[in-house]
């Protein structure tokens, strides 16, 4: 055997694992959900192949259509307040922090890496209706009733933040942190007050950052069904709860299979488009 | 009007980093309390954690995550770590396209994966269990696998394996002698982090866990769904407790190599 081909056999060993574990786990599932997104519904709760429209089509009926809108509004508006709460954490750490910025960045990490049920669990023992804010507002005497949280949209919205808080932080932080300090002190030297040199300087260079950060945000968001349960009582149904009651009450696979191409659908384009923007951005700094 | 918004910012991240800590904290104190209430506190107690451990949908939830979380993330190291080392030491075309394949998981909405995996198993006629949900561990495991051995592949010195092999090692020699115990410490940090995220794993353990083999963050989604109890709290207050100390672990080390150069 030459050297050559012994390079490459090692080359494939090495490649072989993950690639049949991206086909067999990732690839050839999805294609069987496209699949069953065409299929039709026998009435034993299983899906017989063929091509039909029908889940689409009752996809796409009026009952279906405010789940899409409200879950595209809980992402948008969860990811605007995690950019909003996130960005000013950001730029402490990376402008502001010195020498503790390691620490900070380090507890940052801590909440993301506890079990996601247990960290929902630490929210409703807040905002339970006998849980600690009600009855220390009650005891301090502000309210006269616990004031209902559980099961609003505030509520979700506080939850949406807590999960994905450290992932809106972590890729802004990295790009103000790349950002090179002297452009800030050439801006204070020209006269630009901290606001100006703020809004010109600092924020159009972490924009890379901003992005990955709604990508992060956003594309999860979409999926999310625990959070509303817990959290919002239910009430509002998003994509993620219907895929759940699709699959695993229903059985209705073949409508369910339809939800999740729609949702991939959507999300592959905010990739896509996510990919083409941060281009264009490197491109125009070249 | 200066002083305002120079403030801002480090108010900001005070009540930030408040909100990331607080409810943990919260929760962590009243797992003690003898009590049930989660403001006035009535004595330090370890009942509920001794209620918690009684409990026997947790104790086999728990059984269930641990072998999960330890062959996912055995497996998860193991194909993450032959990607890296497959990038950063080997030429083959189409890299990105690989690159972007194993980190795919991670960008893509996990229920749609959670949901291909249950529509696969449903065509093939594999039955949920054990192996479905290590499956389904692993497929979420390795992007992360993949990128913390890649990084620290990449920042190895390709002259040691020319020094090495310019001694006279061979090919296996130089991986075994040379690659392998330099990216050890990096190896055994992905493992960590995929055991962690495969015991918190929530999604895709709904869709593909089967009956007995139900894992434990959806026994505590059950439990949470007709009320929080404190014994949830005690079991909530381990889990922290476990999952800082494996944070500490891979942090300490990765903090000792970002100060080393300074």
């Amino acid at each position: 055997m030459t050297a050559a081909r012994r390079g490459n056999l090692v080359t494939l060993a090495l490649l072989a694992p993950s690639l049949l574990s991206a086909i067999l786990l990732l690839v050839i599932p999805i294609l069987i959900v496209i699949a069953f997104s065409f299929a039709e519904q026998d009435t034993y709760g299983g899906a017989k192949f063929g091509f039909t429209l029908t889940s689409y089509r009752e996809l796409f009926q009026s009952i279906y259509l405010p789940i899409f809108v409200n879950s595209l509004q809980l992402a948008a508006v969860s990811t605007l307040v995690c950019l909003l709460v996130g960005y000013p954490i950001a730029y402490f750490i990376a402008l502001r922090a010195g020498r503790y910025a390691g620490i900070l960045l380090a507890l940052l990490l801590i909440p993301f890496w506890i079990d996601f049920i247990v960290r929902m669990s630490a929210w409703m023992v807040l905002l339970g209706r006998n849980g600690t804010i009600n009855s220390a507002l009650l005891g301090l005497g502000f309210i006269e009733q616990p004031i209902r949280m559980i099961g609003t949209y505030p509520a979700v919205l506080v939850g949406m933040l807590y999960a994905f808080l450290p992932t809106t932080v972590l890729p802004i932080h990295a790009a103000l942190n790349g950002l090179d300090r002297r452009l800030l002190e050439a801006a204070d030297d020209l006269g630009a007050t901290p606001l100006q040199s703020f809004w010109r300087v600092t924020f159009p260079l972490s924009l890379p950052g901003v992005m990955a950060a709604i990508l992060f945000v956003f594309v999860p968001a979409m999926g999310v069904y625990a959070i509303p349960v817990l959290l919002g009582g239910g009430k509002s149904i998003i994509l993620g709860n219907l895929i759940v009651q699709l699959f695993l009450d229903f059985r209705n696979i073949p409508l369910g299979a339809a939800v999740s191409v729609v949702l991939l659908a959507i999300s592959s384009v905010i990739i896509v488009c996510y990919m083409r923007v941060l281009r264009s951005v490197e491109e125009a700094r070249a | 009007m200066r002083k305002v918004l120079s403030l801002y910012v480090p108010v900001a991240a005070l009540v930030g980093y408040i909100f990331l800590f607080a409810p943990l904290l919260v929760l962590v104190i009243y797992a003690f309390n003898a009590g049930r209430s989660t403001v006035i506190w009535e004595g330090f107690s370890l009942a509920w954690f001794a209620e918690a451990f009684r409990d026997r949908g947790l104790r086999a939830g728990l059984q269930v995550s641990v072998i999960v979380a330890f062959a996912s993330a055995a497996l998860a190291t193991a194909v993450g770590t032959s990607a890296a080392l497959a990038v950063v030491k080997r030429p083959f075309a189409g890299k990105n396209l690989f690159s972007t394949l194993v980190i795919a998981p991670l960008v893509l909405p996990e229920i749609v994966l959670a949901v291909g995996l249950l529509v696969a198993t449903v065509w093939t006629g594999i039955p949920l269990g054990y192996g479905t949900l290590i499956a389904g561990h692993v497929l979420v495991s390795i992007p992360f696998s993949f990128l913390i051995v890649r990084a620290a592949a990449s920042g190895l010195d390709p002259r040691l394996d020319e020094a090495a092999a310019d001694l006279g090692a061979n090919g296996r020699q130089v991986f075994l002698r040379v690659t392998l115990p330099l990216l050890a410490p990096a190896i055994l940090s992905a493992f960590l982090l995929c055991a962690v995220i495969s015991f918190d794993n929530f999604v895709v353990s709904t869709f593909v866990s089967g009956v007995g083999s139900t894992p434990l963050p959806i026994q505590i989604y059950a439990m949470l769904k007709t009320g929080l109890t404190p014994k949830i709290n005690a079991l909530g207050a381990m889990l922290i407790a476990v999952n800082v100390l494996v944070i500490l672990i891979v942090m300490g080390r990765y903090l000792k190599t970002v100060r080393k150069p300074s």
